[in-house]
């Protein structure tokens, strides 16, 4: 890199590693209950597992067919919505630790999910990738691949259409509109009270089709979020590659203004390495975001940036793969899902825990 | 050579100018299409599914036609034909990197440098084909052009000791047969004509001079010609719509119909690739969840027609890689390396049907029963086609090498 992250010593942000919670399978999806007590993680083995993050225990509170995808508590504290490979949502009571409903939301995996503000809608993604011609273009979708469902009934809303396969999805904070991205960059954003598409834009910063090994596409949009104001959305994944399949495409977010598809600013030049961005998570003072994933080649895999300037003002090695990564509602904390790779079994002839949640300290400037 | 085929190469001359010959020999003819699955491609989501253990992944497993076998739930087309295939599903091999997998499961033989085994392609062209065929004996359908290690071993000697003209002609993307189509302002007859002016008078020259450059010259000619009347062959715009529609849209199905296309025309050995598309390291089950569909359609799609056709019995469909994929999952979400325990399926000439062989323990991390060598697999290949496959190569300055070594077993479950 031409131009490395500042210290830790020469900011006056402060990150230090507090703790860290193995957990038998790779974390993909993590929230936190709003006093930081508990955090709510959803798991490769399919398990959705209440955290205590003082205790360091976890407790089982459902389980998917295949891969848990993403979990999201809502604004009661009560009710926790998990989504899974097994394209069903589920609705678990937390204090009951019961399952209390299944949806069937979609044939394929469910890729990703959000939940609004208010706890009212929840939306998940999906979408096989099927090649659609001689390059593997992307077939057009064989379900709707964005749904938006009552998140207190489970009632569907809306089924949008979009280009599959659809990797991340996030509501405004007004929860007014939902924003959906896809493997070949294709942003796609709705209304939610009307359904109707409101802005559609598409950035080649984040595909790839293969030169090298594999003639296919890979990589896309693999986390979304909007800024407080609402006014503009911020994605990441990472830059194209000539070998999609070794995933060393430059370490990438942008940020845009989505009503015109606008594109206000990106990871800055010698301010990343290689490899995949899938978490990105504005600290509640808004000043700075973090970007999380996999590191590649380079010098870290998890950064903070400034929002007013989009600078990378702090970057470290976090070791392994980030699938999701949140500040507490105090913003002291940040939370970090993480992925090891597995290993073989033991002598006991068992496998090995390769889940981790990470919990980080953080101090902001004065 | 001892003991080969059914149909030598070496001493057909002028027979396919008789036509109720070679349509004889045409209904003899036997042929192998192998679906080279390049990089290779995970046995859990595919043919050895682990649902529910650790090293399952996010697919189920989906019941076939076979009591109690399944198949990765991508695969539900070949779930629905598993009484006409054959699976090995305890494939152990010693080599895990891509090159030197790659040069083993195409030769059978670990290499014996300064000396060059002839691939599996190069032998069966040999074997099963014939000079005077049109069409190519060994063609290589792969349109890309780069593919890492599978490039290094495309530039590589494909024919060994069995000489050049065993080798490859490839085609696919941007590699096409130029120069096949005779030019618009001559006409068929002035092309025959100039054509037989200059056989005459090299083969005087060659005749005179004694010049092996001559002769050699003479075949390229020839083969040439025989590329002329079948261009056609090598046009996928050329291939019938319908057909196209099923096995595409994509370079992977389209090149595989094409190889069906070309065996139904006399081909003896197709091997069609894209890439290494396999080699799944990351994004393995992102990439799974489109390259496996694809797979179980095309194989679908050819096994039916080759039977529709009468040509499965006397085609050989050999699908897989040069090894398989680790039990784990990495951290960048990949399966690596593995040539511990994987699989195969075969089907057509030769080959019960309905067979599942060998298993591999609950992970899948090692075979269970009845390991099997890529030596063990040449020999299943050659005994289904008809050709001995331990016959001694008999040739000038050579050891003695065999077409199998160590006269390794074939899979003898899977054998008619």
């Amino acid at each position: 890199m031409a131009d490395e992250p500042k210290k830790t010593e020469e900011t006056p942000l402060k990150i230090e590693k507090a703790k860290e919670i193995s957990l038998p399978s790779a974390v993909l999806a993590l929230d936190v209950s709003a006093d930081g007590k508990t955090a709510f993680v959803a798991c490769q083995d399919g398990g959705v597992f209440t955290v205590d993050l003082e205790e360091g225990k976890h407790e089982l509170l459902g389980k998917h067919e295949s891969y848990a995808s993403g979990v999201l508590v809502l604004p009661d504290g009560q009710t926790l919505i998990s989504a899974g490979y097994d394209g069903v949502l589920q609705w678990h009571d937390v204090a009951a630790r019961k399952t209390t409903r299944r949806v069937k939301a979609h044939e394929f995996w469910s890729w990703n999910m959000d939940v609004s503000a208010d706890g009212s809608l929840v939306a998940s993604v999906t979408g096989r990738y099927d090649a659609g011609g001689y390059k593997y273009e992307p077939a057009p979708e064989r379900e709707p691949s964005v749904k938006v469902f009552d998140a207190k009934t489970g009632e569907l809303r809306h089924a949008l259409p979009h280009v599959p396969p659809v990797q991340a999805v996030a509501f405004t904070p007004d929860g007014r509109h939902v924003a959906a991205g896809n493997l070949m960059g294709q942003v796609r954003v709705w209304d939610t009270v009307t359904g109707k598409q409101t802005a559609e834009w598409s950035t080649p910063d984040l595909t790839s089709w293969g030169i090298i090994k594999s003639h296919h596409y890979l990589g896309g949009v693999f986390a979304m979020t909007f800024n407080a104001a609402g006014d503009e959305l911020y994605i990441c994944g990472m830059g194209p590659m000539r070998d999609p399949m070794a995933g060393n495409g430059t370490q990438r977010w942008q940020r845009f203004t989505w009503r015109d598809g606008k594109r206000l600013d990106e990871t800055h030049d010698g301010e990343s390495g290689q490899g995949l961005m899938e978490a990105l998570a504005f600290h509640p003072s808004q000043k700075l975001f973090v970007m999380a994933g996999r590191l590649f080649q380079g010098k870290w895999n998890l950064a903070f940036f400034e929002t007013a300037t989009g600078k990378n003002l702090h970057a470290l090695d976090a070791k392994h793969r980030i699938t999701d990564a949140l500040f507490t509602a105090d913003g002291s904390r940040l939370l970090l899902a993480k992925a090891k790779g597995q290993e073989k079994k033991n002598k006991e002839g068992k496998w090995p825990d390769y889940g981790l949640l990470e919990i980080h300290s953080v101090r902001m400037p004065a | 050579m001892a003991g080969t085929g059914a149909l030598s190469l070496m001493s057909w001359g002028g027979l396919f100018s008789l036509p109720a010959f070679a349509e004889q020999a045409k209904r003899a003819q036997k042929h192998c299409i192998l679906l080279w699955l390049c990089g290779a491609p995970s046995q859990f989501e595919t043919w050895d599914p682990k649902p529910g253990r650790p090293t399952g992944g996010p697919f189920r497993s989906i019941p076939t036609k076979l009591p109690g076998v399944h198949f990765g739930e991508l695969m539900p087309r070949c779930a629905g034909i598993a009484d006409k295939l054959a699976v090995v599903r305890s494939m152990k091999t010693s080599q895990s990197e891509h090159l030197q997998g790659i040069d083993l499961l195409n030769r059978g033989a670990a290499p014996r440098p300064p000396f060059i085994r002839p691939t599996l392609g190069a032998v069966l062209a040999q074997q099963l084909g014939h000079l005077e065929n049109p069409i190519p004996n060994f063609v290589l359908l792969d349109p890309c052009p780069e593919g890492n290690e599978f490039k290094e071993f495309k530039a590589g000697n494909w024919a060994g000791w069995l000489g050049a003209q065993y080798g490859p002609v490839r085609v696919g993307g941007e590699f096409k047969i130029e120069d096949v189509v005779r030019r618009a302002d001559i006409s068929s007859e002035d092309h025959e004509a100039r054509n037989a002016l200059r056989r005459f008078l090299t083969k005087k020259f060659e005749n005179e001079r004694r010049s092996a450059a001559a002769s050699s010259q003479n075949a390229v000619f020839e083969r040439v010609k025989g590329l002329m009347s079948c261009a056609d062959l090598f046009d996928l715009e050329k291939l019938p719509a319908k057909d196209r529609e099923r096995y595409g849209p994509a370079a992977f199905g389209l090149h595989t119909l094409q190889a069906r296309h070309l065996v139904e025309n006399g081909a003896p050995f197709v091997m069609v690739a894209n890439g290494m598309p396999w080699d799944s390291h990351v994004f393995h089950n992102e990439i799974y969840q489109m390259l496996v569909p694809e797979l179980d359609r095309i194989l679908f799609n050819l096994i039916t027609d080759l039977e529709e056709r009468g040509l499965l019995d006397k085609t050989l469909v050999i699908a897989m890689g040069e090894f398989g994929r680790t039990p784990w999952i990495n951290q960048a979400r990949g399966r690596d390396h593995y040539p511990n325990a994987w699989s195969l399926a075969l089907t057509g000439c030769g080959i019960k049907r309905g067979v599942v062989v060998g298993a591999t323990d609950e992970d899948g991390v090692d075979v269970a029963e009845k390991p099997f060598s890529e030596k063990n697999l040449f020999a299943t290949i050659f005994t289904a086609l008809g050709i001995d496959p331990y016959a001694a190569y008999d040739l000038p300055d050579l050891p003695t090498f065999h077409r199998v070594e160590d006269k390794a077993e074939p899979i003898r479950e899977v054998l008619v």
